[in-house]
């Protein structure tokens, strides 16, 4: 997807990285985010929605990595030129609205593996700090799948590209996968990271003054799991 | 002698057709009735019974069907199901056994003429319901479709030109007024729980008088009238009349579709057409992922387990495609951060029709993106002799089977593969049957054989297909016989990905 083609609800900072991936912006998806918007919209109908908008999120993120040519035999005896994928995968999720885009991820990547990783402001220094993290031993072979829903300044999604890479996994084997942005993040994290892919579904206006995105679909953890 | 099982399948149609009126009797699938250029021929073959209470005019329909023996799809429709819906003042006479129902006015025969026509055009109708024990027309409706032949039968039958103006034979069952009384005295104190002075009593305020004045003067516009017992022969020179008509029919239609069939010099050969050639195939991106997942369906090594995940994510990302071709409208919402955001809806009716059994493995699809969705189903099988499409069954939404909603429903039609269109062209039929617009319709399928997309792209210029891959050739393959099926040629999508519901489901 061009970012010349972005649609006008949708903002186009005029020097998006080039490692910024959008989906196309039909009138479907801007549906969907129509309803996950929505204040009004009940959990069951959110998580349906947003399950949607994951899995088209992950497909897109999937073809960033790369195939070999493969040929086949199919059951009619006929031989097939086709692709294999290459290389092993696993999904990263930044706990705790991450999980929610584990079922999508699933949904698309067959029984794959899934780290976990817990990032928190510290109250004392404001920055964002890593509490926890889970990983599967392997995990510097692999190409990860870093989840997040909402990224909005981009401390804690730096934070956790940092764990990542003290793994071992380096920074273009990692590909960042979120519903909606601010583009004052999306600048911030793809300067610090400029050979990291970030496919994202929504690029929104901007950051308020408590640093919620707008016009955004407030907290996607707490409307996920507990409203 | 007939072999064992076809016996017991006419024995299980005999007992059916003893019990069941306003239903679909069916001995055997439905065969096309449409033309070459998918639209339908001719209508369905209407006849008529009309005679006084008690003459017998539900037995002779019974016998009618029971000795067409093989007949397709049969509807006998009851003229008691379109008695008016009463005002309380009617109610009260009713239940007082006050008011006359054997009177033309208690008849709703502007409805019952126009759910007639439905059917006879092939269209679905739906027919009230009439409670005896209620003496009303509930608001429920009893929804019919696709019956070749259809028997109606009440008294007053014959008395209305409208209803008249549809027969295509019209019988009057005569029976001796004696033999009537005692009948009906029987039948209304044992199933109907009457008194016997309250039999009499009604027959003599309603029943005699309807008789004279209405019903039997009706006998005039009889093409045939049968006596009320004893009436075998009358009923073997109707069903052999009526078979008779059927053929001619079926012959007029096979000749309109080998014609069809006959290749023509002056069009290019069907089977070197190139995807672009086809406008309304939209074959979706093909990215890395979806080549892979291709692979994988094609690999006749792939486990079961991989078939079945990759089918179901593929048909995930198939219905994602899809939507998009269902317009949306625009919303306006507010966000949990108290802002204003201008979007769009889906705010459009959207319900899915699977032909089973291949189309199955989308539905699963067809679930993760849309909210509970109504899946319908129709089971359509090629006839082992004629290789002809054959309707064994079929199950819509209810947004489909009321005419109204289904002329603003979309429907998204699933099969797994477009080989002939054959099935598809059946299925799309009979939901056009039903009122469902052409331009929403969205042929969603795994793989599809241009050819067989050209069939249906001709026939129905307003659908789209959307398919993951086009695989360029047909191959013909010869089936060996197996038990009761014989052994027979079929066309199979080279390269392809082998028969996708055997795979999904064996």
């Amino acid at each position: 997807m061009s970012h010349s083609q972005m649609v006008a609800s949708q903002t186009s900072p005029a020097a998006l990285p080039p490692s910024v991936f959008t989906l196309p912006p039909t009138a479907q998806l801007e549906a969907l985010y129509t309803i996950i918007r929505d204040k009004e919209t009940s959990r069951g109908d959110f998580l349906f929605y947003s399950d949607r908008i994951i899995r088209l999120l992950v497909e897109e993120g999937l073809n960033h990595l790369p195939v070999v040519s493969k040929v086949v035999e199919t059951p009619t005896g006929a031989t097939y030129e086709g692709v294999g994928f290459e290389g092993k995968i696993c999904g990263v999720s930044i706990l705790r609205a991450g999980e929610a885009m584990e079922v999508g991820l699933r949904e698309v990547c067959r029984s794959v593996r899934i780290g976990k990783i817990l990032i928190q402001r510290d109250e004392e220094t404001a920055q964002p700090k890593l509490f926890y993290s889970k990983f599967p031993p392997d995990i510097a072979s692999r190409y990860v799948l870093l989840l997040d829903p909402m990224l909005a300044t981009g401390g804690s999604a730096m934070k956790a590209v940092e764990v990542l890479m003290e793994h071992g996994v380096p920074e273009e084997r990692i590909i960042f996968i979120n519903l909606i942005s601010a583009p004052e993040g999306l600048k911030a994290f793809c300067n610090r990271f400029p050979r990291l892919r970030v496919i994202t579904g929504w690029i929104d206006k901007g950051l308020n003054e408590k640093a919620y995105i707008i016009p955004g679909l407030g907290d996607f953890g707490e409307r996920r799991y507990c409203v | 002698m007939l072999p064992p099982l076809i016996r017991s399948v006419r024995k299980a149609h005999q007992a059916e057709v003893t019990t069941l009126k306003n239903q679909l009797l069916k001995s055997h699938g439905r065969p096309p009735w449409y033309g070459e250029n998918g639209r339908p021929i001719g209508e369905a073959f209407v006849v008529g019974i009309a005679g006084g209470s008690a003459s017998g005019k539900t037995h002779v329909a019974r016998q009618i069907v029971q000795n067409l023996g093989s007949i397709p799809t049969v509807i006998i429709l009851s003229q008691d199901s379109f008695y008016k819906k009463h005002t309380p003042e009617e109610l009260e006479l009713a239940f007082q056994n006050l008011y006359d129902f054997d009177h033309p006015d208690s008849v709703d025969v502007p409805l019952f003429a126009a759910c007639l026509a439905d059917l006879k055009a092939w269209q679905q109708s739906n027919i009230p319901i009439y409670s005896f024990t209620e003496h009303q027309r509930l608001d429920e409706t009893k929804y019919l479709y696709g019956a070749s032949i259809i028997i109606t039968e009440g008294i007053l039958a014959l008395h209305d030109q409208k209803l008249r103006d549809l027969y295509d034979l019209k019988i009057f069952v005569q029976c001796d007024s004696d033999i009537m009384l005692a009948r009906r005295i029987k039948r209304d104190v044992a199933e109907r729980g009457r008194s016997v002075e309250g039999v009499l009593d009604q027959y003599l305020r309603f029943v005699k008088p309807s008789f004279d004045n209405f019903v039997s003067p009706s006998a005039k516009y009889a093409d045939i009238i049968v006596p009320g017992s004893n009436n075998n022969v009358a009923i073997e020179l109707i069903s052999t009349h009526i078979r008779r008509e059927l053929t001619n029919r079926a012959r007029e239609f096979r000749c309109k579709i080998t014609n069809a069939i006959k290749p023509n010099p002056s069009t290019p050969d069907p089977s070197h057409i190139a995807v672009e050639q086809l406008p309304n195939l939209h074959i979706i991106p093909q990215t890395p992922q979806l080549k892979g997942i291709y692979t994988t369906l094609r690999d006749k090594t792939s486990e079961r387990q991989e078939f079945i995940f990759n089918v179901d994510r593929l048909a995930t990302y198939l219905i994602e495609k899809a939507l998009e071709f269902v317009p949306a409208g625009h919303e306006t919402v507010t966000t949990p951060v108290g802002v204003e955001y201008n979007g769009r809806s889906i705010d459009t009716e959207i319900c899915g029709v699977t032909i089973l059994r291949s189309g199955g493995p989308l539905e699963k699809g067809m679930r993760r993106v849309l909210r509970d969705p109504a899946v319908g189903s129709l089971l359509i099988q090629s006839d082992v002799k004629s290789g002809e499409a054959i309707l064994l069954h079929s199950m819509l939404p209810t947004s489909i089977r009321e005419r109204c909603r289904a002329e603003v429903t979309w429907v998204f039609l699933l099969d797994a593969q477009i080989v002939t269109s054959a099935s598809g062209i059946m299925a799309v039929r009979v939901l056009l049957d039903h009122g469902v617009q052409e331009d929403h319709i969205i042929f969603v399928t795994i793989l599809a054989a241009p050819r067989g997309v050209h069939v249906l792209n001709r026939l129905f210029p307003k659908i789209k297909i959307v398919s993951g891959s086009a695989d360029p050739n047909l191959t013909p393959i010869w089936i060996p016989g197996d038990g009761d099926d014989e052994a027979r040629e079929v066309l199979c999508i080279e390269p392809g990905m082998g028969h996708i519901g055997d795979r999904y489901y064996l």
